[in-house]
């Protein structure tokens, strides 16, 4: 009995002991993974170049507000973080940095005065940068932008999430190694490799988390789930991989439209990925959206999907149904008729480079409904690009359906046509309705 | 016939007078008996009196500075310094006037038959009404009719009774199916603006 006391007495301590450790040991910086030369100068404009193609300016411009002035809630499934103030002014920003402190929030996801970052800020994936990279970005960010004076309200999570020495535990188990290293076939592919992996942090959304700590389950394409589909928000980011997703279905010029100007002939970019489009990658060089595209078709999977649903060997009737407009039709084809019809057409295939195929659409088979149930609520848009420079809206009709009549309509999208995806419950609708409006004035 | 929403209705620009004025026109211009609803199943009085408690009563979006020729060639477009609404409350008056002179009873306690003589005299100008009022039977007409085949959103065609009706299907976006299928009835019920289905 007092021998176990006294283990368990020691356990205890030595619990507190590795819990104060951790809380107060110094941090770790990675160093340059590089040693440049002394007197070392980025190209001219070359940080501004990494800035597009990384998005800084996604998180840290907040909607209507000053670049890079911080304030953007990012919503994680731990809370509401909020992206900091990352211009050079010294009182709220970054003025103070210095190079070794740039490269260790970007690296090691740690603040100036040492704290953990949340690995809401990508840190995860900027930490392949090239140390010439680092050099441009930082060099930009210091000289290139004017300081803005704007305080980020403070971001309070709950317990235990706000222990952010915690994070530290989170960096050993998930962070990969730092520096980009080439690994693939040729300079184009290992140039298309980095831009995915580094810089545009695809894998932040498009790549499946692990349930415990929500890490990336890989960051690179030789891990076999890298890019394999992800969740975001509510939203699905689907596979990128598999032999049956679109990115690999479509011929190398249809994805780089996509990619590039929001839109292609059977598709259009939605929710987060329109915003990935509009900020970042329609300003890429061809040269780089070209990587891209190589890339992406050199990693493909020889596997059927794996976060939608398989189609449906034989298509259902759904076309015939729709434009038989029968009064016997169900509420989902009804509403589909009375809603959608007109842009989606009854084959559910819309219109060549402006309304998306419905048919096969991994955002309507996603295992995660939530992007086409917010399409449906809330509407959304294909945003102006310099390829394509008109705005293509969808409407919400989140002010005409109710809950009920929303789970029908997905339900019926996400079975027709070749679609075969599980339905949609009111209960689904419900969680995702939140300040819509009402009315359509 | 009972209309308890209509006699419960509290209107939002019309008296109680000027109302039973707007309810009795309506019924005499689409009326309840023979085919189809009337004016007053589709709560089209509902509908002209929304419509002049907003922006078409008052001509928010109408030129109205002038120079007014109350009195040019109705050719020449709307010429009246006085808006829809104006040209009701004056016009229901005067008319209302008028039928207590000649026919002993305001406008809304005349007999049907009676009530269409009035319309027709309105309509083939020969009430003496002044220059600035002259547009008023028009309105009244082109409002009803307005307020029978509208969405309902804006307050009349009460459940798409008048769509119904007419075999309109409503404001559904397209009928790319049926564009060449000539006088074939389309089988499914009309849809609203807010999404209500019949
Ligand atoms: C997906 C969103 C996201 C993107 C993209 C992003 N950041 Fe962040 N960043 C954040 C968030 C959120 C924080 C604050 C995290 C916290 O408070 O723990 C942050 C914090 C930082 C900080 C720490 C500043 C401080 O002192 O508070 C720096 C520096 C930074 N980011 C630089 C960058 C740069 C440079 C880029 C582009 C290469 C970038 N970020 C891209 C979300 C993002
Ligand atoms: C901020 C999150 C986010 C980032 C970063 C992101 N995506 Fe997406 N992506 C999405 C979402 C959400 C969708 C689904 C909506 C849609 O179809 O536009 C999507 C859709 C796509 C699609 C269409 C897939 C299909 O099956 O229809 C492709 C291709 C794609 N992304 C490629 C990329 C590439 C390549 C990158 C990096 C250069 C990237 N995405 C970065 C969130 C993201
Ligand atoms: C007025 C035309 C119009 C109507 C009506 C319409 N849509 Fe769309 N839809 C669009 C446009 C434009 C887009 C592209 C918008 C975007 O990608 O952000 C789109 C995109 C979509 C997408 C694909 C998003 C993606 O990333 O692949 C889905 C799913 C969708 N609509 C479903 C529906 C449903 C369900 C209805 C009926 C409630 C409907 N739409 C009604 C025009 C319309």
């Amino acid at each position: 009995m007092r021998a176990l006391v006294r283990i368990i007495g020691g356990l205890i301590v030595l619990v507190i002991v590795i819990l104060l450790g951790l809380m107060l040991m110094p941090m770790h910086r990675t160093a340059a993974v590089t040693n440049l030369p002394a007197g070392y100068e980025p190209p001219a404009g070359a940080g501004e170049r990494v800035a597009i193609a990384a998005d800084c300016a996604a998180c840290h411009t907040a909607p209507g507000g000053k670049p890079f002035a911080g304030g953007r809630v990012v919503e994680t499934p731990i809370g509401r973080i909020y992206a900091s103030n990352i211009t050079p002014d010294r009182k709220t920003g970054i003025g103070n940095y210095t190079l070794d402190d740039f490269r260790a929030a970007l690296y090691d996801g740690l603040r100036r005065d040492g704290v953990h970052l949340y690995p809401a800020m990508p840190y995860p994936s900027y930490r392949k940068m090239t140390e010439e990279d680092v050099r441009a970005l930082y060099g930009y960010f210091m000289n290139e932008l004017a300081p803005v004076e704007a305080s980020v309200p403070e971001t309070r999570l709950a317990f235990p999430f706000n222990q952010r020495w915690g994070i530290r535990l989170w960096d050993w188990a998930s962070l990969p190694p730092a520096g980009f290293r080439p690994y693939m076939r040729s300079a184009k592919l290992d140039r298309g490799a980095y831009l995915v992996e580094a810089l545009a942090h695809c894998g932040s959304c498009h790549t499946p988390r692990n349930g415990l700590t929500f890490a990336e389950k890989g960051y690179e394409s030789r891990s076999a789930d890298f890019l394999t589909g992800g969740v975001i928000g509510a939203w699905p980011a689907p596979d990128l991989r598999a032999r049956d997703s679109a990115a690999q279905r479509w011929s190398d010029e249809q994805l780089a439209a996509l990619l590039a100007s929001g839109r292609n002939e059977t598709a259009g970019v939605s929710g987060e990925m329109a915003l990935a489009v509009e900020h970042s990658l329609q300003h890429l060089p061809k040269s780089d959206m070209e990587a891209i595209v190589s890339y992406l078709k050199a990693i493909k999977q020889d596997r059927p999907i794996a976060d939608a649903s398989a189609p449906r060997s034989t298509p259902a009737p759904t076309a015939q149904q729709l434009a038989s407009a029968s009064p016997q039709l169900g509420l989902g084809a009804r509403l589909y008729l009375d809603n959608c019809n007109a842009c989606h057409f009854a084959t559910g295939k819309g219109a060549k480079n402006v309304f998306p195929n419905l048919d096969g659409n991994a955002v309507v088979t996603a295992k995660q409904p939530g992007g086409l149930i917010s399409l449906i609520l809330n509407g959304d848009a294909i945003p102006s690009t310099s390829e394509r420079p008109e705005r293509l809206v969808m409407p919400g009709f989140g002010w005409r359906l109710n809950d009920d009549e929303v789970a029908a309509l997905a339900t019926f999208v996400r079975q027709s046509w070749s679609n075969a995806a599980p339905a949609v419950t009111t209960a689904d609708v419900a969680k995702l309705r939140g300040a819509v409006n009402t009315t359509p004035w | 016939m009972s209309h308890a929403f209509l006699d419960g209705y509290k209107p939002l620009y019309f008296s109680t007078t000027e109302w039973a004025f707007i309810r009795a026109a309506c019924a005499r211009l689409i009326p309840s008996e023979g085919e189809g609803p009337g004016a007053l199943e589709a709560r089209v009085p509902v509908f002209i009196d929304t419509q002049m408690a907003g922006d078409f009563g008052k001509a928010s979006d109408w030129y109205m500075l002038g120079p007014h020729e109350p009195g040019a060639n109705p050719l020449l477009g709307f010429q009246s310094p006085l808006t829809p609404a104006q040209i009701y409350r004056q016009s229901i008056a005067l008319v209302d006037e008028w039928c207590t002179e000649q026919k002993g009873k305001a406008f809304a306690e005349l007999g049907p038959d009676l009530q269409d003589e009035v319309l027709r005299d309105l309509q083939a100008r020969k009430m003496p009404l002044k220059a600035e009022l002259r547009d008023f039977f028009v309105l009244l007409l082109q409002n009803t009719k307005e307020g029978y085949f509208a969405d309902p959103i804006y307050g009349g065609n009460y459940r798409m009774a008048a769509w119904k009706y007419i075999g309109f299907p409503g404001a559904r976006g397209a009928y790319l199916e049926w564009a060449n299928d000539k006088g074939a009835p389309y089988p499914l019920g009309p849809v609203s603006i807010s999404g209500d289905r019949g």
